[in-house]
């Protein structure tokens, strides 16, 4: 392949793969399973594959895409600031939920990876499955994991969670539409997100501060950690 | 603020978070900290930026195409998959659940002391 027609043969590519998934979700009403990245990603691998393609030069050629992350994870901001009255008024159930919850997050999915006998790289890589797919993949890479193995955790992550919060928030009778939006927003960042605004307004408004506090709230605790472990 | 203002907005935090990143070696990523750095900057001006809402909501309506390069990675993650694949999918499921289950349990006691039938209404 030219190298100069690189970027615009992969995008192209990726554009068109991603449009033709993106239209199945739509068809499927935004299925869980369905999601455009789990339907693309498979697609896109087989191509590479079969065209004896290297990732390096796939990554680099997309890049445009993956840099527009950086910029994306700065707004998420505005939602926090946007919902301050929100947060000034439940500070206290918001602040206790978010703290257990992420802490949560981190050691049931550590642990259980260290029971397995993980090594550290995977460790730290799974240890953001909590926070929204940008972020989760920034602390992999900032704490030396592999930013490629956390999105996919983390949207398995999300589909799990966009699947069991109503019928658990039903079994365990939570009633209460910001508890059960707060915590999908937690637990199951955009896909909690997108489940809790299928049921409810205020579930959504509240999931969706959920997970961009915990985006925030899990990378200062990772990287605090960091710090501390070395 | 014009759309290309919120642009240069939201790259100039990033460019400020990744300084402070690089330099201060916190394993914050830089974007994170340009992400703080905005909503310390929202609050000191105080006033709405229609424009940066409109950017911001526009490249977070579309983060799903921009994973798509990384994800595409798993490509050379087989032998992690192949090693630890049955305990990632266990440790998803159960961290996932758990974690809706601690959330919500949690926010609902202690929604009970911050309300305590003083806007029983609402």
């Amino acid at each position: 392949m030219i190298a100069l027609t690189a970027p615009l043969l992969w995008l192209a590519v990726t554009f068109v793969v991603f449009e033709g998934a993106d239209s199945l979700s739509r068809a499927s009403n935004r299925h869980p399973f369905a999601h455009p990245v789990l339907l693309a990603t498979p697609v896109l691998i087989a191509i590479l594959y079969f065209s004896g393609t290297d990732y390096r030069s796939y990554y680099d050629a997309t890049f445009p895409l993956s840099f527009l992350l950086g910029p994306a994870v700065v707004g998420l901001a505005v939602p926090i600031w946007e919902k301050r009255a929100l947060i000034r008024r439940l500070a206290l159930p918001i602040g206790i939920a978010l703290s257990a919850g992420a802490v949560t997050a981190i050691i049931s999915a550590v642990g259980i990876m260290l029971a397995f006998g993980a090594p550290q790289d995977i460790l730290v890589t799974i240890a953001p499955r909590a926070t929204t797919t940008p972020v989760a993949m920034a602390m992999a890479t900032a704490l030396g994991g592999v930013p490629s193995l956390a999105a996919a955790i983390v949207l398995f992550a999300g589909v799990v969670g966009g699947m069991t919060a109503t019928p658990l928030f039903n079994l365990m009778k939570v009633t209460d539409y910001r508890a059960r939006g707060f915590a999908a927003g937690v637990s199951a960042h955009g896909f909690g997100t997108a489940r809790a605004f299928q049921v409810d307004p205020t579930a959504g408004a509240f999931a969706s501060l959920g997970m961009a506090l915990n985006a925030v709230f899990t990378a200062t605790l990772l990287s605090m950690a960091g710090l501390l472990l070395g | 603020m014009t759309m290309l203002g919120a642009i240069a907005l939201l790259l100039v935090f990033q460019l400020c978070g990744e300084i402070i990143h690089r330099l201060s070696g916190v394993p914050l990523p830089g974007s994170v900290i340009g992400m703080i750095l905005l909503i310390g900057w929202l609050a000191l001006t105080r006033r709405e930026w229609p424009s940066l809402t409109a950017v911001s909501g526009w490249l977070t309506a579309h983060l799903s195409i921009m994973f798509i390069p990384a994800a595409v990675g798993l490509i050379d993650e087989g032998d992690a998959l192949t090693q630890y694949g049955i305990a990632l999918v266990l440790a998803t499921i159960v961290s996932t659940v758990l974690t809706l289950f601690v959330t919500a349990s949690v926010f609902r006691w202690a929604l009970r002391f911050s309300e305590g039938g003083k806007d029983a209404a609402t």
